[in-house]
């Protein structure tokens, strides 16, 4: 995944101007905003904004986008395979085959796909790291659109040699850490910061865990279980039957009196058990 | 009919009746405009209850199989059918429910089609698929020994059928433990969002055992309730036999599901007086420990009340199990409650009714009971043969009364029903910044007329006025707002109404555009004189004006953008005017569209000569400038001030 690309948002550089948002909206059409309920505000992500600018307190602006996870949980959740992840790094969706089931929008650990709730048919919405630009050797529409140099692109190594750069040359200025590094098997989006990123997950500490391990650690057993109950419960119909069979048959040998009587304790034993 | 199933009919049909209503909402307007579900909540109660619940509800199928086809307890037998039954029907219910939920539901089977083995869903998908095959072949005996299907081909495929039952109902057992417990594990992936209480590495473990409690117990239920409404024989010993299994598996599930916690040392750390773990002892409480425990005792096992008691109490505590994982224990942020709308509560009663009402045409058609029950005439005439009175509704009566009880609560429905869930959904409300008051200085303006000013900190002045500051668009752009002036302008006391009127439906104040018209407007920035300077004079007036025999006017003048290409931003997020020859963008659009990209250019081209950093924003929007370039965008100052705006 060394060569996989990446986008490096740096938010002490970012001025808040919502170009890159603008670029987006403009890049996919997104036309005005449709809040929906549950929203928080008309800036929040939603069907119709990929990306958004996040104000937090002391003039300190955060970019939120997909994270283009390295394991993403989308992906692994997907039962339809409509969530991809690209072997050029972003994570992408296909209309084409969700049902609609919404699981993406549980699971993701940065709250990130959005559901177009006011439509008859409804899709998942999301970031996509603008994977034709990146195809077609362009950059992404945002990082294009940054006047400011705040969101970087290029390979997921090289931006995070970047960034460790910056935070080397500056440590005062910046938390000690690349957020999206490591957490839950790294992202391809990572951000440098002087302000802890926490809030931009479920919970603060994430783990380095890949979320689809904690799926597949249950789900791995499903063929065993399969063979196992399978197995069992052909072998207890075996030999609850063959009791029965041979209890019946010791019942109508009535002359041989001593052998029945064991048997037939034994199989009463079975029965109550 | 006694009178108890005839009432029970006519609930169940006022049921089917509204959903029919919403049904046609939900399909016609989308789940936007009859669910409360948002993105903080994307699975709601038709997850939780008809999907989660409902496959649970259903699992007294394969207990009751495993039980009597395997391991031979044959005095079971009478509760196979109806079991079967429950669960064929249930799964069908459950598939009907998640149709509704589905965003695109047609695509339904797409798991068989594009098979992801990684995902727990894709395991629930394809293990209730093919449970649901598995589950028609086991019923189907009963339809097709009904005598007027005695067709020698149906005669041999009722043959077959009785031939692979054991195949089966292994079949059966294998999947149903497989999806039962892939439940759990669909939220193994979200230890995030589902709390610690409920969350556990052997979800799985856990769901499936609770399943097979519930399922005992569904079928202890469901032959009272048989009795009750359908006067089919209780068969009190083997219903006290079940209820001893199922509080051996009850209590084992509530060993299990406090030892898992405790080992993890869970229980320490956050059983605390927190709802969610009041919310979690209850649930262990009616799901299990209570009716484990009474069900130990012998009397209240063999009474019917007692039987009838707990089943309910495992019933009602289970399916709150399923949603307090799906739902209610699953984190959204804090301001963003989820509660499902009464059309959601509704769909999810209409589909249990039809399913019922279903499964009685089913008892009262097939023979799905040992014994005879009412369904089949108890031998009681419907009429007095003393008086020949009706006793009961004639039986050409009863459609009548059905569609009667179904189109009444429909026609409720209808009048209970959402503006949304009639005209599809509307465009939200933007969230309002809420109106608060901030210290400003009223300033004269040169016309005449009072203008705010924003106190600067710095500033000496003791005390300033304060000045309210409203969200009057609704578009998260709050500014000052004069209420004395307007008040003034609009003719003091009687102008309350103008904006706060309070009389038209789903009404808030009156947005300030609805006055000020032309505030989004493109508006008129053509300075004549200065492009008569420009032009030289006389000599340029043909520049623009090329049509001498025409009167010279804005209309048949040369459009600006002619000379002017770059007049709106590629960027704008606004309409460029259609009438481009006489207008221009509004102000924002101008400072943003024209100003910073041209600096931006213009810097690019020649750094030397040019003021720098003029393209960038916090030249602009930075509280460290001077006040009135502060004031450039009060937005960002007042978010700032409110603390972030996520």
């Amino acid at each position: 995944m060394s060569d996989s690309v990446a986008i490096l948002n740096d938010t002490t550089r970012c001025t808040g101007c919502e170009k890159c948002v603008a670029a987006c909206k403009q890049e996919y059409e997104l036309g005005r905003d449709r809040p929906w309920r549950g929203q928080g505000a008309v800036s929040d992500l939603s069907s119709t904004r990929y990306t958004t600018i996040i104000r937090r307190p002391e003039e300190h602006y955060v970019r939120q986008q997909c994270r283009h996870c390295l394991e993403p949980a989308c992906v692994s959740a997907c039962l339809v395979g409509a969530m991809q992840k690209t072997p050029e790094g972003p994570v992408v969706y296909d209309a084409e085959k969700c049902m609609g089931c919404r699981y993406c929008l549980a699971v993701c650990p940065y709250g990130i796909p959005r559901y177009e709730w006011d439509r008859r048919v409804p899709y998942v919405t999301k970031c996509t790291m603008c994977i034709d630009r990146i195809r077609r050797g362009e950059v992404p529409a945002c990082v294009d659109a940054c006047p400011e140099e705040a969101t970087m692109f290029g390979t997921r190594a090289e931006l995070l040699a970047e960034a460790h750069r910056r935070i080397d040359q500056d440590p005062g200025k910046y938390q000690p850490r690349v957020f999206g590094e490591h957490e839950i098997g790294g992202t391809s989006v990572i951000y440098i910061s002087d302000i802890p990123l926490d809030f931009l997950a479920w919970k603060p500490d994430l783990g380095t865990q890949p979320l689809p391990e904690r799926t597949w650690a249950a789900l791995h057993k499903v063929p065993a279980m399969m063979v196992g109950v399978g197995g069992l419960m052909a072998g207890v119909y075996w030999v609850v039957g063959r009791r029965m069979k041979l209890a019946s048959e010791a019942a109508m040998e009535a002359e041989a009196t001593d052998i029945a009587e064991d048997t037939q304790g034994g199989a009463a034993e079975s029965r109550r058990g | 009919m006694n009178k108890r199933l005839l009432i029970l009919k006519t609930t169940l049909w006022a049921f089917v009746g509204v959903l029919a209503v919403l049904t046609v909402a939900r399909f016609v307007n989308g789940l936007g405009a009859v669910t409360n579900l948002s993105d903080a909540a994307p699975w709601g109660l038709w997850i939780g209850f008809d999907v989660m619940g409902g496959v649970a509800l259903a699992a007294g199928g394969f207990v009751i199989a495993a039980t009597v086809y395997i391991f031979g307890l044959e005095r079971y037998r009478p509760f196979v059918r109806p079991a079967i039954l429950t669960a064929f029907l249930g799964y069908i219910a459950v598939a009907v429910g998640l149709s509704y939920d589905l965003g695109v539901p047609w695509h339904i089977w797409y798991p068989a089609r594009y098979w992801q083995y990684h995902s727990a869903l894709f395991e629930v998908a394809a293990c209730v698929m093919l449970y649901l095959t598995v589950l028609t072949l086991e019923f189907a005996p009963v339809v097709l020994e009904h005598p007027r299907l005695d067709k020698p081909l149906l005669r041999k495929l009722l043959a077959t059928l009785r031939r692979v039952t054991i195949p089966l109902v292994i079949a059966g057992i294998v999947l149903s433990t497989l999806h039962q417990s892939s439940l759990g594990s669909l939220f193994l992936i979200t230890p995030y969002r589902l709390h610690p209480l409920w969350y556990s590495p052997i979800m799985y473990v856990l769901f499936f055992i609770s399943a097979v409690g519930l399922g005992l117990m569904m079928v202890n239920l469901e032959s009272l309730l048989a009795a009750f409404f359908l006067g089919h024989k209780v068969h009190k010993e083997l219903l006290s036999g079940l209820g001893l299994a199922a509080a051996a598996v009850l209590g084992s599930y509530a060993v299990l599901r406090i030892g898992d916690l405790a080992v993890r040392g869970v229980l320490t750390s956050y059983l605390t007086s927190s709802w969610q773990s009041v919310l979690f002892l209850s649930e262990l409480a009616i799901s299990a420990i209570i009716p484990a425990g009474l069900l130990l005792i012998r009397p209240v096992r063999s009474s019917i009340g007692g039987l009838a008691l707990c089943s309910a109490l495992t019933v009602l505590g289970m399916v709150m199990y399923r949603l307090d994982v799906a739902i209610v224990a699953f984190a959204r942020p804090a301001q963003l409650a989820y509660f499902p709308s009464w059309m959601e509560f509704a769909v999810s009663l209409g589909i249990v009714a039809t399913f019922i009402l279903i499964f009685i045409s089913f008892v009262e058609n097939f023979r799905v009971y040992d014994d005879t029950g009412q369904a089949a005439g108890s031998g009681k005439p419907s009429y007095d043969p003393a008086t020949l009175h009706a006793l009961l509704p004639h039986r050409l009566a009863l459609p009548r009364r059905f569609s009667l009880a179904a189109i009444a609560a429909a026609a409720v429905a209808v009048v209970f029903l959402p503006q949304e869930a009639i005209t599809g959904v509307l465009p939200a409300n933007t969230p309002v910044v809420a109106s608060r008051t901030v210290d400003g200085l009223p300033v004269r303006r040169d016309g005449g007329g009072r203008k705010l000013r924003l106190i600067d900190r710095s500033d000496s002045i003791p005390q300033g006025t304060p000045f309210l500051m409203i969200d009057g668009n609704r578009n998260g752009y709050p500014v000052l707002f004069d209420h004395k002036a307007h008040e003034a302008r609009l003719e003091n006391d009687r102008s309350c109404g103008v904006c706060h009127h309070l009389n038209k439906p789903f009404d808030r104040n009156t947005a300030c555009f609805e006055c000020h018209r032309d505030m989004y407007e493109p508006v008129s920035i053509f300075n004549h004189t200065s492009h008569v300077a420009q032009l030289e004079g006389n000599a340029g007036c043909t520049q623009c004006h090329q049509q001498p025999a025409m009167e010279k006017s804005a209309e048949t003048a040369v459009a600006c953008a002619e000379c002017h290409a770059d007049l709106v931003s590629p960027l704008s997020l606004v309409e460029e005017p259609e009438e481009r020859w006489r207008a221009a963008v509004g102000y924002m659009e101008a400072m943003h569209g024209l100003c910073v990209d041209c600096h931006e250019t213009k810097l690019a081209e020649d750094p030397e000569n040019l003021p720098p950093a003029l393209d960038r924003c916090d030249t602009c929007h930075d509280a460290d400038r001077p006040i009135e370039l502060q004031r450039m965008a009060p937005h960002i100052v007042a978010t700032r001030q409110s603390g972030g705006g996520e």
